[in-house]
């Protein structure tokens, strides 16, 4: 088994102190270790945004992608290397504004790819301005009035196209959300987590202390995970009043919605089960092909 | 009225009618029999034109000669409505015939002008010949495609061939229909009592000969490299591409996704080519633009990848089915900052075979995406080969690791031609980032901030440019080292220039062209000797603006003495190109044909 500590790089994270992604890098380098995954035998994508500056503090196989395009390239890989783990990072503006079609997509694709999404509700490397679930009304610098949309919700649009693993975290609950971490990569087919991840310095309203008084564990509340329609309607928890006290507003977190044995995009296809590299070893033969323009 | 001459011993045929007559795969049926006969073809499909209720036309070339591109003459028209006449009738030669049913015009309602008696009517009751046979009204092609066998006395035995094998696995009831209507198609014509002077027959002991359109050619180049995923989103005229792959996918092992869009396309490509995939997109102009900004991430990720543009009109959705070259610079200059990338131009269907596969040599050896810039004229017209030059095909993938275990290993690591190691993931110690932003060589972001690893990072990429030139295809050649006129040109121009070529040799004007096969890195010193060398140059470029002219300008700091553009969405024809280098030579009085620009000093004799 590799330490935690081994998925270290060698640069120190430049993350604001207090950062919610501090602790989501912990646990997710617990759950790596946890896994038992060798090195060699997964690889990380990442978008772009504070989440994404973390590619530079894992000693791991990735790619930094495009802003909002971490997913198809995992794709691209996944569909092409049956041999990896693929792991997707991507933030709320990234991943959920910018990148929203190729998250949905992927959801109604099911590929082996597990997403973690760093949800802050806030634009933070672009200094605060209102990101895709930034809260309805709530103020910041590119909405001095208030964000006067409905915030995405993420955990419904996953469900409304079947994802089959459908689970949100807190970074404020580091074994919590390892375990969380623990079981999106052992699911087969697509696999989102989405966590809450307060942004110290942009987001002065959705703050650790704001969570805290408002998650609480689907786990420890009966929650069946097979139940589609339930886990729908809780997903409409992600739509709430922007002063809305700790009993007005009650946040879950864990696993809304798991389908076991739903085939993978891949398994739908044999090419996608060798390694895509194996096809270029040598010329391909394409004389059957030629002969019959003839 | 089109001259005779200088066509030699061959037939063109067009069918023409709307939308949803069966045009397109009618006259396929009709150029394999042809094929099949051991003879040379060249096919045009052009639609919708600007006709009310869609104009489509399929124009078919048969000769005994080796062809390169199509013509605009027409010896047989087939007309499968009224309105199909009058629009190209004036493209029928002295002896031409028009097919063409009762039902839809009555013989003395046809206003032929002053080609009455120069062009022979061919009633064939269409309609009437489907009802009979109690087939679809579809099938009123296939029984005009017996009357135009008919009226050319060619042998009908190749054509119900045909039709049994392409209807072999339906129901059995369709394929006697569709004989049973080439049959009493050929009758009826061949009671027409015309003098047709363009008599072809089957010819004994010709090689076997393939039929493949751009679109076709360049999937089986992408085959035979070993592409292993093909991801794109529909766009004319590239589409055929994703069909073509789509429907060999699980045979020939390769991952075909048609994604949410052309973004998702090229990064999908980029993620498997992250694993050591050899991976394509294709795409028009349009989808292009969108997949601008994952271009530039592979270039400075370094990751090997191929893109198809196969352009048409712009700007914007601009003609959809119609052809234009204005995307050279589009193609050089596309995405933000400064890095390699190749542009490759095929000029015919060889070609596209040939730059597909040498797309993923450069992409693999290089680590930069490859362009290969074809054009609508290119994608959908089909013309006989001898097949593909397979012999030739070799799999380079240069400095790439794809198994085992690598020690010491820095992905970017600055080498002396630019060019480092790429060890995929899965390989033991290959853990490194591959990057969107400028990196240190490991691949790590916030270093490569740093002023110095910046320069390095970046001039490393940049000096892979001159390992490109040498990697690179040369520019080709065509006709006598020195000649009257000597013509520049890129890509699908390459087809009528070498027809027009060809005439004017018979003429006794001597001709020879200069083809960049590669447009980027640009051949500047081969331009400029081939430039240095030529009495007259001509410069041939589908586009408004002289998008070739201005990289001649900019790299060999020379003008051609005359240009040809054409950017009316047609392809240009050898007529064109024919007729404009007479005039240019003072042989002829000047010919208005759509498009055509001639230089002012095209005055000069």
């Amino acid at each position: 088994m590799i330490a935690p500590d081994e998925f270290k790089s060698p640069l120190k994270p430049t993350w604001c102190p207090g950062c919610g992604n501090f602790n989501m890098a912990e646990a997710l380098r617990r759950a790596l270790s946890e896994i038992g995954w060798e090195k060699h035998e997964f690889a990380m994508v990442w978008g772009i945004g504070c989440h994404g500056n973390g590619a530079d503090f894992y000693d791991v196989a990735g790619m930094h992608a495009l802003h909002g395009r971490a997913l198809p390239p995992a794709t691209g890989l996944a569909l092409t290397r049956p041999d990896l783990h693929v792991i997707v990072e991507m933030g709320d503006g990234d991943g959920y504004g910018i990148g929203l079609g190729h998250f949905v997509h992927s959801a109604r694709r099911n590929p082996n790819i597990t997403v973690i999404a760093h949800n802050n509700q806030i634009y933070g490397l672009t200094t605060g301005q209102a990101s895709p679930t930034t809260d309805h009304l709530m103020r910041t610098v590119s909405t001095p009035d208030g964000v006067l949309e409905q915030p995405v919700n993420p955990i419904g649009l996953a469900l409304a196209e079947r994802a089959t693993f459908v689970a949100r975290g807190f970074s404020g609950d580091i074994e919590h959300l390892a375990g969380l971490f623990k079981q999106a990569f052992a699911h087969r087919g697509f696999a989102l987590v989405d966590v809450f991840q307060p942004c110290v310095t942009w987001n002065k309203l959705n703050t650790s202390a704001w969570f805290r008084e408002r998650v609480y564990k689907l786990e420890e509340s009966d929650w069946e995970t097979s139940n589609l329609d339930a886990a729908l309607a809780l997903s409409m928890t992600s739509f709430h009043e922007l002063t809305c006290t700790p009993e007005q507003c009650r946040i879950p977190i864990g696993v809304f919605y798991q389908a076991a044995d739903v085939p993978t995009y891949e398994d739908g296809l044999t090419a996608t089960q060798t390694p895509g590299w194996k096809r270029a070893e040598g010329p391909r033969d394409v004389s059957a092909i030629v002969s019959a323009l003839g | 009225m089109a001259p005779r001459t200088p066509y030699g011993n061959e037939v063109r045929i067009r069918i023409g009618g709307p939308a949803g007559f069966g045009i397109k795969a009618a006259g396929a049926t009709l150029s394999r029999v042809f094929a099949r006969a051991g003879y040379h073809t060249f096919d045009l499909t052009e639609y919708p034109s600007l006709i009310k209720g869609g104009h489509n036309t399929y124009h078919l070339r048969v000769s005994e000669d080796e062809i390169f591109s199509h013509v605009m003459p027409t010896d047989v028209l087939v007309a499968l409505d009224a309105a199909t006449i009058p629009l190209h009738i004036a493209e029928l030669t002295e002896g031409g015939a028009i097919v063409f049913d009762p039902h839809d015009i009555e013989a003395d309602a046809i206003d032929l002008g002053e080609r009455a008696g120069e062009i022979c009517l061919v009633p064939v009751p269409l309609t009437e010949i489907v009802r009979e046979v109690g087939g679809v009204r579809i099938m009123r092609n296939v029984a005009a495609l017996g009357a135009v066998l008919g009226h050319m006395q060619f042998p009908l035995d190749g054509l119900l061939e045909s039709l049994r094998h392409q209807f072999a696995r339906k129901d059995p009831q369709i394929a006697e229909q569709n004989i049973a209507a080439a049959k009493s198609g050929y009758e009826a014509a061949s009671q027409v009592q015309c003098d047709f002077p363009f008599r072809l027959a089957p010819r004994e002991g010709q090689p076997t000969r393939v039929l493949a359109d751009g679109n076709t050619a360049f999937a089986i180049g992408a085959l035979v490299a070993g592409i292993g995923l093909y991801a794109a989103y529909p766009m004319t005229p590239a589409s055929s591409v994703l069909h073509f792959m789509a429907a060999h996918a699980e045979e020939q092992g390769v991952v075909v996704k048609h994604t949410e869009d052309e973004i998702a396309a090229i990064n999908t490509c980029i993620g498997a080519a992250f694993g050591g995939t050899r991976a394509a997109c294709c795409t028009s102009g349009g989808g292009f633009s969108l997949m601008v900004e994952a271009f530039g991430f592979a270039g400075v990720s370094e990751s090997a990848i191929v893109v198809g543009l196969f352009t048409r009109p712009g700007p914007a959705t601009g003609m959809p089915t119609w052809t234009e070259q204005s995307d050279v610079r589009f193609a050089i200059h596309a995405a933000q900052g400064e890095f390699l990338r190749v542009v490759l131009a095929p000029g015919d269907q060889a070609e596209a075979f040939e730059f597909a596969w040498r797309a993923f040599n450069l992409a693999d050896q290089l680590q930069t995406p490859v362009i290969v810039l074809g054009d609508s004229y290119l994608s959908d017209n089909t013309q006989t080969l001898p097949g593909f030059d397979t012999a030739a095909v070799a799999v380079e993938r240069g400095e790439i690791q794809l198994k085992g275990e690598v020690t010491g290993y820095a992905r970017y690591r600055p080498a002396e031609n630019g060019v480092s190691l790429r060890a995929v993931p899965g390989v033991r110690g290959a853990e490194q980032i591959v990057n969107s932003y400028e990196h240190d060589e490991h691949g790590f972001g916030s270093p490569g901030e740093d002023a110095e690893t910046r320069v390095v990072q970046n001039a490393k990429r940049l000096s892979k440019m001159r390992l490109a030139t040498t990697l690179v295809p040369s520019p080709r050649e065509y006709g006598p080292r020195e000649a009257d006129v000597s013509f520049i040109f890129f890509g699908s121009t390459k087809m009528p220039v070498r027809e027009a070529m060809k005439w004017l040799e018979s003429d006794g004007v001597s001709a020879n062209a200069l083809q960049l096969t590669t447009v980027y890195p640009f051949p500047a010193q081969a331009v400029f000797e081939f430039m240095e060398r030529g009495r007259r140059t001509i410069l041939v470029e589908g586009n408004a603006t002289g998008q070739l002219q201005g990289l001649i300008r900019e790299y060999c700091l020379r003008e051609t003495s005359h240009h040809i553009n054409r950017f009316d969405g047609r392809p240009f024809s050898p007529e064109l190109i024919y007729t404009t280098t007479h005039q240019i030579l003072g042989n002829r009085p000047g010919v208005t044909l759509g498009g055509a620009v001639v230089s002012p000093k095209g005055a000069e004799a």
